[in-house]
Order: C-alpha cells, then structure tokens, then sequence
C-alpha cells in the first residue's frame, strides 16, 4: 500500500478547516465541563479531604445543600437551590422529589470547619422527607 | 482632511480571522474557568429506611460510634486513635474485622454515627472515611438531643 508521503511539487500550506476543528473540539470540551458544576455548587466552600472517596458517577437526581461555615459571625449558612434556608424547611420539597422521582439523593457540601449540629439538620430533613441515600461531598487532597 | 469615501461594495465573503479571535478569546475563557474547578469525591451513606409490613424482619449487627468535641472517637465506647490522627489506622482496622465477621454472619453491619453537636464536621468526615475504606455503606446519624 502507497503511503500518502508528500511526493507534490508544491510547498504545504497552512490548513485552516483542520484547526478551526480542533479548535470547536477543544470549545465544546471546556464549556462542558465548566458549565456542568458550576451552576449548583458554592466555590467558597472548602469541602474537607477524604482519600478514600469514591469518585462521582453522575449527578442525576442530586440535592445539593450547600452550608457555609462564618466562623467570624460564628454562624451557618445553608443554601439549596441557590436560596438560603432553613433544613426543616425542605422537608415538603424534598418529599416531593423522592415521590416525583425515587432515585433522588442528598448531597452535603459543607465547610470543613463546620459544627456538625448543622449537617445533622440536612441529614435529618432528607431523613424525614424519606430520602435514605446521603453523600457528603469531599475532596481527595 | 477629506476621508475618500468607497462607492463600491463588494462582497467580501466570510471572514475567517475574525471568526478565529473570537473563538480563541472564548476558549481561553472556558480554559481559565475549567482551571479554577476541583474535582469533588463523594462519601456515600444509607439511612435506614421504612421498613414494610409483610416482608421478613432483618436482623442488623448494630455498632455505635461517638465522636466527642475534641475529635476523638470511640468505638461501643472504646477509644480509638488520638484526636489528632485524621487516617484512624485503629478504628479503620477494628472496622474490618467488624465487617468481615459480619458479612461472614450474612447479617448487615450497621453503624450508628454520634457526634457531638460542636465537633468539626471533617472529624465526621474522617471516620465516614475509615468507615468506606472498611466497606461500611450502612450508617445512621443520631438527631441533637437524642441518645445514641
């Protein structure tokens, strides 16, 4: 079989169609994956290490309750949805997602730092609302 | 100074420069912002659940877990590595055990975890830690104010 080897006479030129490919390829990877997380998860919180997680599969069916740690006002503040809340508050509209769809679990983001009083409150709003599946959110170093 | 003034228009077609400015100034934005993102793990817990009539009475191996203020951790109140320790090599271990004899017993190993309302929610993390490396998924929180 003949190689494609350069056997023309004239000089290679710069190829554009080929690089405004890789270029849209490269586009679509990094809008991915910049859009996927960052719509629901606070970036301030320094979730604390476990090494020993397991690594994510997907994120369908998530909760995300978010709890900011002031250590300054010495105070907690917990988000879900993007709004500030009280747990025991969630537990109609967390209710309501386990009906609409079985598979839905609770995803704790909270900082290190945190008095664990106000995970517990997360933990025991999904409990009441009937969801069994809780994740804590951790990072590997 | 008279501008000359173009009266002809000619078509120019599809411009391709501009169109590649363009593009490159958004992917560096996308890289810049991909940069910033750290990649999250996960701890995965079952809490248990409501039981239902009718279905056989499952017998649960049931150990408790307490984590003081200061971070340490006893296991059915034996104590277990310092409060300093964050990989619990003891508690991990004993965990093991737990769970092979319980497995070996074909009855399900679950741990209740007590920690106290003012401990630092990375102590939690780190027994949850030691409980996935023993391959404990099976745990249960006690409430404020509830006896563990």
């Amino acid at each position: 079989m003949a190689g494609g080897g350069g056997g023309g006479d004239g000089e290679p030129e710069f190829q554009i169609a080929p690089m405004i490919d890789v270029l849209l390829v490269l586009l679509i990877f990094f809008m991915s994956i910049a859009t996927s997380s960052v719509a629901r998860y606070d970036p301030g919180i320094q979730v604390p290490v476990a090494p020993d997680a397991n690594k994510k599969e997907d994120s369908e069916g998530e909760l995300v309750f978010n709890i900011a740690w002031r250590a300054a006002e010495n105070a907690a503040v917990t988000t879900f949805e993007e709004r500030v809340v009280v747990p025991a508050d969630t537990i109609g509209v967390l209710a309501a997602r386990k009906k609409a769809n079985p598979q839905v679990r609770v995803l704790v983001r909270a900082d290190s730092e945190t008095p664990v009083r106000h995970v517990n409150q997360v933990v025991e709003a999904a409990a009441k609302a009937g969801i069994v599946d809780v994740t804590f959110a951790t990072v590997a170093r | 100074m008279k501008l000359p003034v173009q009266t002809n228009n000619p078509d120019v077609g599809f411009q391709i420069a501009p169109m590649i400015d363009v593009v490159f100034v958004i992917l560096v934005f996308f890289m810049s912002l991909a940069a910033q993102i750290r990649i999250e793990q996960i701890l995965q817990t079952k809490l248990p659940g409501v039981s239902v009539a009718g279905t056989s009475t499952e017998f649960v191996d049931e150990q408790i877990l307490q984590i003081d203020e200061a971070g340490e951790v006893t296991l059915n109140d034996e104590a277990f590595d310092s409060a300093a320790s964050r990989d619990l090599p003891q508690l991990t271990s004993t965990l093991g055990q737990l769970k092979a004899s319980s497995d070996a017993a074909k009855s399900k190993l679950v741990v209740t975890l007590a920690s106290h309302p003012d401990s630092p929610y990375f102590r939690t993390i780190d027994v949850l830690n030691a409980l996935a490396v023993a391959g404990v998924t099976n745990v249960t929180f006690t409430a404020e104010g509830e006896e563990p």
